[in-house]
């Protein structure tokens, strides 16, 4: 055990926090600060905790010794390999941090969207199918095309690991220059440039009040109304929605597409008596004038309903009532044909009558297939 | 004993009692807020205690072996001395007052916090940032609770920064691997700590006499 030297480490390596690529080779050599009486032949080596063979280590002088590192591997951890100079008793004399890896690879597949054209999100995916085995920095920078100087990207992991988001001061109508440059103690490596137009990439929330209910007593069938999202209410664009529905122990959603510009649809061809999910999303298609697609939004949450299970064979007359209808009917006109028969005078104003009565009863009961028979 | 479950039970109510915002009128005396306090802050240390434990395990792996060895036990170099010890004579810990034991629990954390910080700064792995942020707020907890209890008493807040980044007169490690060996020692400070404090706070509960409050109840008329 030593005791606390006030003034000097024990022992210095060289070099101290090296950065080496994969499968280069090193000499490094730990030497005794004077106030130590230790000699070259009582020290020892570890990498990682374990220690490294007799056989690589070569005494350069009185109280140095070296040992060489060959082929290194990618470091184990990010903070650096533990290379350690201990005295034989095992106490820790120095230490120093191996770095070894890769330069970074181009950073890919840089998409970003804009939620209601007030802000920037994009992300990109590390070029490096493995590892570096290094802290990677990655920055976003973006700038108008034509003029304007190199922006940089301050708010980092949004929306995952590899992303960024542009809070403000963005505008719209000039396209934008994005890339991605990645850094680590090895190097550096830029992406490609991608340029889009703010317009291009719009998304909006999901749809608001989504409401689900039954039509009437069918059972097959269910009323689906939303509100388009307020935040793009201003803009001249012409919305597309989408709905999917699911069964309520299913995981399967079927999708309906061709909803088009409107705020309500209606589901048909489902099951009565059982409990649906609906979600709707937006797209805020054509913004501005723009050709090209939005971006869907985020699934609205889902809202439940359930179709009515009928309970009668027949569909939804009530057979009473009706009767009684028809009753009365027969009772009228037989009354009226009295009337006809009977009023000489008033004949002319009892047939107009009765006559008018004939064709509002026909009319109404038209969709009843209620033949009207002549007077 | 009958009589002692009635204190017992007088002390609990009046606990109780005092915790419901309704009753205004009800004067728990000082002491028994500073009770209260003592108790939560003694909480706020066992639950400290066990999430450290996640973030040095965390922490430790970072920093990659011999850092994570159960029995790894680098010397204490002369910059390590910057952490407050939690290592103390047990008769001078016996015999230290409550304001002298309260007192050196807020200034070790709040330093401890201020080189935690400084960590969370500097680490490389989100993982690791966001745990750490996690433990610096529920740290500030407890200091901020430490400094509830010592006002409660009537004691003064120890003077000096608990704010700035890094406490002055410390100089940064002149090497990476100097300054893994810095972090092991802060972590293991902070758990000696935390072992310490629930002692310290255990000692200080078992002070608040419980019969001052039930005179008070009698007095009130329960």
């Amino acid at each position: 055990p030593l005791s606390v030297s006030p003034a000097a480490d024990p022992a210095v390596i060289s070099p101290q926090d090296p950065t080496l690529l994969i499968g280069s080779s090193l000499v490094a050599t730990c030497t005794v600060s004077p106030d130590f009486p230790l000699k070259a032949e009582d020290l020892y080596w570890t990498l990682n905790g374990r220690r490294l063979p007799a056989a690589s280590y070569a005494a350069l002088g009185p109280s140095t010794l070296s040992v060489a590192l060959a082929r290194l591997n990618g470091s184990r951890q990010q903070s650096g390999d533990n290379l350690v100079c201990h005295s034989r008793d095992g106490g820790i004399l120095a230490g120093s941090c191996l770095y070894v890896g890769l330069p970074p690879e181009k950073p890919v597949n840089i998409t970003c969207w804009s939620k209601n054209m007030k802000d920037l999100t994009c992300k990109w995916a590390p070029g490096t199918e493995g590892e570096t085995f290094l802290h990677t920095n990655y920055t976003l920078k973006y700038k108008l095309r034509w003029y304007g100087r190199d922006n940089t990207c301050q708010e980092y992991h949004t929306a995952g690991p590899y992303s960024c988001h542009i809070p403000k001061d963005l505008a719209l109508f000039t396209p934008y220059e994005i890339w991605v440059e990645a850094s680590n103690r090895l190097g550096v490596a830029v992406s490609d440039v991608v340029m889009l137009d703010i317009l291009d990439v719009v998304t909006t929330d999901p749809p608001s009040d989504v409401h689900v209910s039954r039509v009437g007593d069918l059972e097959d069938q269910l009323s689906v109304r939303w509100s388009s999202p307020p935040a793009l209410k201003d803009f001249l664009f012409q919305a597309k929605y989408q709905i999917q529905y699911r069964v309520e122990d299913s995981s399967e959603w079927k999708v309906v597409d061709d909803v088009g510009n409107q705020t309500s649809c209606r589901l048909a061809g489902l099951r009565p008596g059982t409990v649906y999910f609906v979600q709707v999303r937006c797209n805020p298609f054509g913004i501005y004038g723009s050709k090209k697609a939005g971006i869907w939004s985020d699934w609205s949450n889902p809202t439940a309903a359930s179709t009515p299970r009928s309970e009668r064979v027949a569909g939804g007359c009530d057979p009473k009532g009706g009767e009684q209808n028809t009753t009365l009917r027969r009772e009228l006109k037989q009354f009226f044909g009295w009337v006809k028969k009977h009023a000489y005078g008033c004949s002319n104003l009892g047939i107009k009558l009765y006559d008018q009565w004939r064709v509002w009863l026909q009319k109404s009961h038209k969709t009843r297939n209620q033949v009207g028979k002549e007077p | 004993s009958p009589t002692g479950d009635s204190w017992g039970i007088f002390t609990f109510l009046c606990a109780a009692l005092c915790n419901l915002p309704a009753l205004p009128a009800l004067n728990c005396s000082e002491e028994l807020g500073a009770g209260q306090s003592i108790q939560q802050t003694y909480d706020l240390t066992r639950y400290l205690e066990h999430q450290l434990r996640t973030l040095a395990g965390t922490y430790l792996n970072y920093l990659g072996p011999p850092f994570n060895e159960p029995d790894f036990n680098p010397p204490r170099l002369a910059r390590a001395e910057r952490v407050p010890s939690a290592t103390v004579d047990l008769d001078l810990w016996r015999g230290l007052t409550d304001n002298a034991r309260l007192a050196a629990n807020y200034r070790a954390y709040s330093r401890l916090l201020c080189y935690l910080r400084v960590l969370d700064g500097q680490v490389g792995t989100a993982e690791l940032r966001h745990r750490l942020a996690h433990f610096c707020a529920s740290l500030q907890g407890l200091v901020l609770s430490i400094g509830g209890v010592m006002s409660s008493l009537g004691y003064p807040l120890p003077a000096g920064p608990a704010g700035p980044p890094a406490p002055p007169g410390t100089p940064a490690a002149p090497n990476d691997f100097l300054k893994k060996m810095d972090d092991f020692w802060l972590l293991k400070e902070l758990q000696t700590w935390l072992w310490r404090s629930a002692k310290d706070f255990n000692r200080l509960k078992k002070k608040v006499p419980p019969a001052v409050v039930t005179l008070r109840l009698e007095a009130r008329g329960f």
